[in-house]
């Protein structure tokens, strides 16, 4: 258990080197965020909907807050399965999903902090209509955390699923852009899920993409009722170790066929 | 006339060199498509959900998110050398290989690579025009037609311009080139809609600093019937020359950013 909770630090502290390259996104998505505001801002001018425009507001700014805990990928296993180098990893008496998983825990978590913070401080100064308001509750809130945290764990488990494929072809950028454009679109960052057709989204909400973010704003932003909160966090555990568990077994099986590359 | 002749003549061995690898090059096209469509589906996710945006109906908004697909990756199939590989030029020195042949830099970065996957992105492009046009019943004549030919033309010239403002960046510092793609990326997210929804602020900023209005939404206003911003008929055939100048000047800045071009020596 000690190592990998000092695997998770050592992770965390590399993330945590590279903070004047984060400036630069941070900005790049300040814009996005206030591009994507002003459109539903225009669509919402000629035809009100029964969800007010602070929760879209709200919705797009959670979601461009997080935008790099869902996107962070870790290129050093990549490259290590290219050189052979994962010989080395292989012999750390560490379970090397579980090494992993940790590893990439410890990025997309310090990725995206270091990047919400002054990204939600932005949005709460926006006037009403424009950016963030408050959770809807302070239970609520306390929920949309916990949320937070499961979602976490599940996109990291997701991105282990990910990593997978590309363990077995080497060369997988099709499939791994293929992959993440189905995460950005089902977890709601192209369009709120809020905004699909209602019959979409009672499929949609139940599917693992939406476990990530999606759950945990709609908790912030009172979408979810504090009664449905307990429901919404066990679905998102289940998909959370019915994601690990598929993935362990994957790794195992990729493990077994893994060529070490020489050299 | 020669370095046109040679381009065309790189862009030809770039798309066969691509096409050596069928089963590849159609699985990377099959998932620009899947890309490009979700685009699109979020579009009409909107569009079914709200109707219209302010004066722009159905087929207005499929119009102009089909121009600004058919525009972006045209430039991305003709000028990926500037689009994509010129900062990992920069990076790994390969740019020195440019320098020491008797061609122009620019000339010869446009010639060092073709994206033809982004096809079927176009194709996409194509189908909301048409969906676009046929919506919003638009009654084609001959200035109309040249109208949105002059449209996508210029606009290849204005993306090409923006996406050097990344070069000249890389060239500058090596790192911290993702503000430049505010610009271009930024500005395909938020002219795929025309630009009058825009408060002011970001309204200037894609009619007068990065001028997609002018290029693109002017022009295609007048083709829809409803000129934007209530301008005068003949001003959209003038407009889009925006475009080449913002490409001028940026080939002009382009040009004193090579002399302080110093090789990573790698």
């Amino acid at each position: 258990m000690r190592a990998y909770l000092s695997a998770f630090r050592m992770r965390r502290r590399l993330e945590l080197q590279y903070r004047g390259a984060v400036l630069g996104g941070v900005i790049c998505q300040l814009f996005f965020g206030l591009i994507l505001v002003a459109i539903y801002r225009a669509l919402y001018a000629g035809k009100p909907q029964d969800m007010p425009l602070s929760q879209i507001t709200s919705y797009v700014w959670l979601q461009q807050a997080f935008f790099r805990m869902l996107l962070a990928s870790d290129p050093e296993l990549l490259d290590k399965i290219r050189t052979g180098s994962i010989a080395y990893d292989l012999c750390r008496p560490l379970n090397l999903y579980g090494f992993y998983y940790v590893r990439i825990v410890a990025q997309k978590m310090t990725g995206s902090l270091l990047r919400a913070a002054p990204m939600l401080v932005f949005a709460f100064l926006l006037p009403e209509g424009w950016g963030l308001m408050l959770p809807a509750s302070f239970a609520g809130f306390a929920w949309s955390l916990a949320g937070l945290l499961l979602g976490l764990l599940c996109v990291s488990a997701l991105e282990n699923i990910t990593m997978g494929f590309t363990m077995r072809t080497l060369d997988s950028r099709g499939m791994q852009a293929l992959l993440n454009l189905l995460m950005m679109t089902l977890a709601g960052n192209i369009l709120p899920l809020t905004l699909f057709p209602d019959s979409w989204q009672r499929v949609i909400t139940l599917l693992p993409y939406a476990q990530l973010l999606d759950t945990p704003i709609r908790l912030y932003t009172g979408e979810y009722e504090l009664s449905q909160a307990p429901e919404a966090l066990l679905i998102q555990i289940l998909w959370t170790l019915l994601l690990v568990l598929a993935g362990c077994a994957f790794w195992r099986n990729n493990q077994r066929k893994l060529i070490i590359q020489g050299g | 006339m020669n370095t046109l002749r040679l381009y065309c003549r790189s862009m030809a061995i770039m798309i066969k060199s691509q096409l050596q690898y069928p089963l590849s090059f159609l699985m990377q096209t099959l998932a620009q498509l899947v890309m490009e469509g979700g685009e699109m589906l979020a579009v009409i996710l909107l569009i079914d959900r709200f109707d219209r945006m302010n004066q722009w109906g159905p087929g207005d908004l499929y119009f102009f998110f089909g121009l600004m697909s058919v525009s972006f990756y045209l430039t991305e199939i003709f000028g990926r050398g500037v689009t994509g590989n010129f900062p990992s030029m920069v990076r790994t020195g390969q740019l020195d290989t440019v320098l020491l042949r008797p061609r122009g830099i620019l000339t010869q970065v446009l010639c060092s690579a073709a994206d033809p996957r982004r096809i079927t992105c176009i194709a996409v492009g194509v189908v909301s025009l048409v969906l676009g046009s046929s919506l919003s019943k638009i009654a084609w004549t001959l200035p109309k037609v040249l109208l949105l030919a002059e449209s996508i033309f210029f606009s290849f010239w204005l993306l090409l311009g923006l996406f050097m403002v990344e070069a000249i960046l890389s060239i500058h510092s090596v790192k911290s080139v993702e503000l430049a793609n505010a610009l271009t990326y930024g500005g395909r997210s938020a002219c795929e809609y025309p630009s009058d929804i825009y408060p002011r602020p970001l309204r200037v900023l894609f009619t007068v600093i990065a001028p997609f209005a002018l290029v693109m939404h002017v022009p295609a206003s007048v083709i829809l019937d409803k000129p934007l911003y209530g301008w005068p008929v003949w001003t959209a055939f003038v407009t889009p020359l925006s475009g080449p100048a913002v490409f001028g000047i940026m080939y002009l800045l382009f040009r004193k950013a090579m002399k302080f071009y110093r090789s990573t020596g790698s």
